[in-house]
């Protein structure tokens, strides 16, 4: 084996088109019964509904909204989107994800009707045969899907990209982070010690990760419009959860990237595993640090690129049982390092977080599952 | 207390296969392939092994895959060279689910195997057999053999992983349904 470098496959999501019902009287102008998901009858107090719905197993322990027919139909007719379509088959059961499936795990964790252009845009992202979510609703590590947005649904739906962005500003983000995880639950059928082995989980499977980009700060173009889309986008990725970094003595560019990109590099994470044959990482760099980067490096390759070099370790520092594994596999190159990701392009660089600056932020990758960003229409 | 009726937020798959399919049979002449992974050293100790015991018992040849990356690019020529081992062999061994996306990829390639009709017999450790079961029903067959060898695995040295081997031989030819002995007959 040799170093193998991340490129995308040509198998793409497909979604099946598929008509349940006739789109004769619009979305909401139906009478005929159109929603296919089956009746429970339940007390609508939200702390009785909560506990039923654990007990059929529908839930995460947080309150639920009671999916009752009339939020599903005032949900769907706010968006003027039919039930029926199927979105994306969803691992491991490769279940049918339709509108209607999104609808009401959204309403159930209390997502906003103006979310699900961007639910079903996640959905399409993770069910992307090169997001791996095969191996991620079932694996031991920690992993889940993260997402990113960028364009001017950001304001709209009020995602956070400034202070407290990964967690504790308040909003609608951890309402929709949660739908996602729900449908995981729900339709993909990912349950903690069933078909999830994940030996310690993270807080970001219950609100999932739901981060803006401050787009007006960055002196670099948008996450997703350098990676192909413009405007409204969602980036998904493997995200193993957030690691802090503090920098308080830096002053110029390449400092500040030296002491990010050397934090990323720590022994146990994925990347350097000789399980995983490679993988991403993803940093946040805040407004301040970003505005004193892009003064001097106004191109996001050449950032990537100090990133990349620093997000490395030497072979030497590796005891004999880890550093011959890696050996083995052709991942020490010539120059003694071992590379977190296979190509500074692998680096994935996001600006969000408040001014108070001083800090980024860091998510390590779950390994084979490869970024996706994907237009929100 | 207002009732009321909720719509279900789940999905479920409703094909089944209970069978444990074709039983590998009289091994004599026979191709076995073991798929092996990128992760466990101790199963690869146990495949050469168990390659050993195979041949001795008959096999004509005993073929190794190696599973790797599962997305892009590397992901589709896993692809390619999955299908292309099993259109190579007889019978399938694939392991080993000793992890979470490690048993998700293990069992989605011996659905693999057991959709072309081979007798086909997925490996886990005591830990993750349930789960192997659980996610071979999700995948629509839950009548998938599954052979259990013991937990931890990976954690042990060679000197000890080399008898979990040989002590598994005999079980894992009952779970496979094959027959030593009609072999051994039919080669005398």
């Amino acid at each position: 084996m040799s170093i193998v470098t991340i490129a995308p496959s040509h198998a793409k999501l497909a979604a099946p088109p598929k008509q349940l019902v006739s789109r004769d009287c619009g979305p909401d102008g139906c009478e005929i019964d159109w929603l296919a998901s089956p009746r429970h009858e339940a007390d609508l107090d939200i702390a009785n509904f909560t506990a039923f719905a654990m007990e059929q197993g529908w839930g995460d322990g947080l309150p639920l909204v009671p999916p009752t027919e009339t939020r599903v139909r005032t949900f769907l007719s706010l968006n003027n989107r039919y039930p029926d379509e199927v979105i994306a088959l969803l691992p491991p059961m490769r279940a049918e994800c339709t509108v209607e499936k999104i609808v009401i795990n959204a309403v159930m964790a209390g997502a906003p009707p103006e979310s699900l252009p961007l639910l079903i845009a996640a959905v399409e992202a993770v069910a992307e045969p090169d997001f791996e979510l095969y191996g991620m609703n079932a694996t031991t590590a920690s992993v889940a899907p993260a997402m990113f947005i960028n364009g001017p649904i950001r304001n709209r739906l009020g995602i956070p990209y400034k202070h407290g962005c990964f967690g504790g500003a308040a909003g609608a983000a951890p309402a929709i982070g949660r739908a996602l995880r729900l449908i995981m639950r729900n339709v993909a059928g990912q349950l903690v010690g069933v078909t999830s082995q994940s030996t310690f989980g993270s807080p970001a499977r219950v609100t999932g990760l739901c981060v803006a980009e401050w787009e007006e700060r960055s002196p670099w173009a948008p996450l997703a419009e350098r990676r192909g889309v413009k405007g409204d986008a969602v980036t998904t990725f493997g995200g193993m959860g957030t690691m802090n970094i503090l920098d308080t003595t830096s002053q110029r560019p390449t400092e500040f990237l030296e002491m990010i990109g050397k934090s990323a590099a720590y022994a146990g994470t994925n990347g350097f595993s000789p399980a995983v044959p490679f993988c991403e990482v993803f940093i946040a760099i805040n407004p301040i640090c970003a505005e004193i980067i892009g003064r001097e490096m106004p191109n996001m390759e050449d950032v990537q690129e100090v990133l990349w070099k620093n997000a490395s370790l030497s072979a030497d520092w590796l005891e004999h049982l880890h550093r011959g594994q890696l050996e083995d596999q052709g991942r020490i190159r010539v120059d003694g390092l071992i590379y977190l990701t296979p190509e500074p392009k692998d680096v994935v660089v996001m600006v969000c977080g408040g001014t108070g600056g001083l800090h980024a932020a860091i998510v390590h990758s779950f390994g084979t599952s490869i970024t996706q960003t994907v237009a929100i229409v | 207390m207002a009732t009321g009726f909720v719509l279900d937020p789940t999905t479920a798959r409703a094909d089944d296969i209970t069978s444990p399919g074709p039983d590998a049979g009289p091994l004599a002449g026979k191709v076995i392939g073991i798929r092996v992974d990128q992760m466990w050293r101790a199963w690869d100790w146990i495949s050469e092994i168990w390659a050993e015991e195979f041949k001795k018992a008959g096999a004509s040849d005993v073929k190794f895959w190696r599973s790797c990356g599962r997305s892009g690019e590397e992901g589709e020529k896993m692809d390619r060279g999955l299908r292309a081992f099993l259109a190579s062999i007889d019978i399938a061994v694939v392991g080993l689910a000793n992890c979470g996306s490690c048993t998700g990829w293990t069992v989605h390639d011996a659905l693999a195997a057991a959709a072309l009709d081979l007798p086909t017999t997925a490996v886990a450790t005591a830990n993750f057999e349930e789960f192997s079961k659980t996610i071979a029903k999700r995948g629509g067959r839950s009548g998938l053999r599954v052979h259990v060898l013991p937990y931890p695995l990976n954690e042990r040295f060679r000197e000890e992983v080399d008898p979990v081997a040989r002590d598994h031989f005999q079980r894992l030819i009952v779970t496979m349904g094959a027959q030593i002995d009609a072999q051994k007959k039919a080669a005398a």
